[in-house]
């Protein structure tokens, strides 16, 4: 299967001094579902956001879709990045636009600059986006405000909006660490199925160690910037769980029964 | 139980002390060096008063012929505060866009933007008035100009924290979408942050309503001109009408634009 994303040896250092990424080397291939777990600060969201060039990294090479995105400008850079969806912690709707807006805002990067400007999306992607809204179990809500939602909703409708990108890969930041354990699961449900379903690769950064293990088909354990860990969910023992974490099993809220001894018995 | 117990830290305790000591201290340098006193004042309260209540009161009505130029003059001074702002706020928008790093395409420019807005803002609108009334000579075209510059720069200010505080969320979404500068200002700036922006406008069409009967005074037209003409010619009982006029309009103002501003912001 072909890679739809390769980090080779890129380095992110902030003008601060910070090292976020340090010599980090990694492939996804296509329909792929990736968990990225490690502390806070150990910069999974510095490895999102260079994936798609809205950070820009200080050495190395990223390439997605066949193209180093690290060297795009411009329209270009644009065409890459609707290639590429994104999901987000805090949702990042346009609270005062409907849901059906909101999800339509990932067609403008298709369309022509005043078509887009004036937002006069074609009529088959208006039926496209209530479709996928129907689908994510929003259809009698495509009217709504985007404020107006739960925060479930909210996100459901962040999935609605990257996956009308027609991505191949979706960028998802900490997804869940805003919902309730119940939205949670829905979310991580859906981001999975519609995934498999569209043969679209997962990256997804976590901080729930139960939650990576029961919906990755990967897991990748980054710490200080560094890759620590690369395998499947059934390797994460607890060896390399406090290789990620930098402290003992026992002082991690990993979730669950799941206790890492036992981590060979999990599905 | 003979000691009280404290209820601030006495680091906080003696730290306040120190201000309020810092407080009195510049009160009593600034008072010796403009050489005022309470006593001048209460002293001269007699004529200060003799001067209001026998020059200035009662109000007088102006004769009927002036009448019609003096609600002219009412009007150039509204005209003056809404078409300024107005045009302000147009320029502001565009702007603050380039004013935010979060949100201009070219965010190493950003400081730069906002270093020219403070630098305008800084100059007082009086002051703008006299630079610009030296070379455009009197008239409305000196008192538009000079309430444009300044709340141009200040609406700058007030619009580029409205759109980071409500927008830079959702412009990194629709720059992850591969949406375009301008797709990115109509489809998330615009629509988040639109009625911060119709509240900061009617905020300045306020502030500058008052402005600009000041602004007219020095020669930008409109009421202040025909306020200062009156005064200048010891009218002062139809100076004291026009006082309370403008008093009145600017409540009136105040008022309905409040409760717009209330009606938006819910």
């Amino acid at each position: 299967m072909a890679a739809v994303l390769s980090f080779k040896r890129v380095c992110k250092r902030y003008p601060n001094g910070v090292c976020a990424l340090n010599d980090v080397s990694f492939e996804v291939l296509s329909g792929e579902f990736v968990s990225v777990i490690g502390p806070s600060g150990s910069g999974k969201s510095t490895l999102l956001r260079a994936a798609n060039a809205l950070i820009p990294i200080s050495s190395g090479s990223v390439y997605a879709g066949g193209e180093r995105i690290s060297d795009l400008r411009g329209s270009r850079l644009r065409s890459a990045r609707r290639g590429i969806g994104m999901i987000f912690q805090n949702y990042n709707l346009v609270y005062q636009l409907s849901v059906l807006q909101n999800t339509l805002h990932g067609r403008l990067g298709y369309m022509g600059a005043l078509s887009a400007l004036l937002g006069l999306y074609s009529e088959s992607d208006k039926i496209a986006a209530l479709e996928l809204l129907d689908e994510l179990g929003l259809a009698d809500f495509a009217y709504s405000r985007a404020s107006d939602l739960s925060g479930g909703q909210k996100q459901r409708v962040g999935i609605a909006r990257a996956v009308m990108q027609e991505p191949r890969l979706l960028l998802c930041d900490e997804p869940i660490a805003s919902l309730d354990p119940s939205s949670s699961k829905t979310i991580m449900e859906l981001l999975r199925s519609l995934a498999k379903k569209r043969g679209i690769a997962c990256i997804v950064n976590l901080h729930q160690l139960d939650a990576a293990r029961r919906y990755s088909d990967r897991i990748i354990g980054l710490s200080h910037g560094r890759i620590v860990f690369d395998g499947t969910p059934q390797m994460l023992d607890a060896a390399a769980t406090e290789r990620i974490y930098g402290t003992a099993c026992e002082n991690l809220m990993t979730g669950g029964s799941d206790v890492p001894e036992n981590s060979a018995t999990l599905p | 139980m003979s000691r009280k117990i404290p209820l601030l830290s006495p680091d906080l305790r003696r730290l306040y002390a120190l201000f309020l000591g810092a407080v009195l201290l510049l009160f009593v340098i600034a008072t010796a060096l403009t050489g005022f006193t309470p006593a001048l004042f209460f002293g001269q309260s007699g004529e200060i008063w003799k001067f209001l209540s026998e020059d200035f009161l009662p109000p007088r009505l102006p004769e009927s012929g002036r009448i019609q130029v003096i609600a002219e003059a009412f009007l150039t001074t509204l005209a003056m505060a809404m078409a300024s702002t107005t045009a302000a706020a147009l320029l502001a928008f565009v702007m603050a866009l380039f004013g935010s790093e979060r949100i201009s395409p070219y965010p190493k420019a950003a400081r730069f933007v906002r270093g020219f807005a403070t630098f305008l803002r800084n100059i007082p609108t009086l002051v703008w008035a006299f630079i610009l009334f030296s070379s455009l000579g009197i008239g409305t075209g000196v008192g538009f100009t000079a309430l444009l510059i300044t709340s141009f720069a200040f609406m700058t200010r007030a619009f580029i924290e409205t759109m980071e505080d409500v927008s830079s969320d959702c412009v990194e979404s629709l720059l992850a979408a591969g949406a375009s500068f301008p797709e990115r200002v109509v489809h998330a700036v615009l629509p988040a942050g639109l009625s911060g922006f119709i509240s900061w406008y009617l905020y300045c069409i306020e502030v500058n309503i008052r402005a600009s009967t000041i602004v007219g005074m020095v020669g930008g037209g409109g009421i202040g001109l025909v306020l200062f003409s009156y005064i200048k010619t010891f009218h002062y009982g139809i100076a004291c009408s026009i006082i309370l006029m403008v008093a009145a309009m600017v409540i009136i103002v105040d008022q309905i634009s409040g409760r717009i501003r209330k009606e938006i912001l819910k």
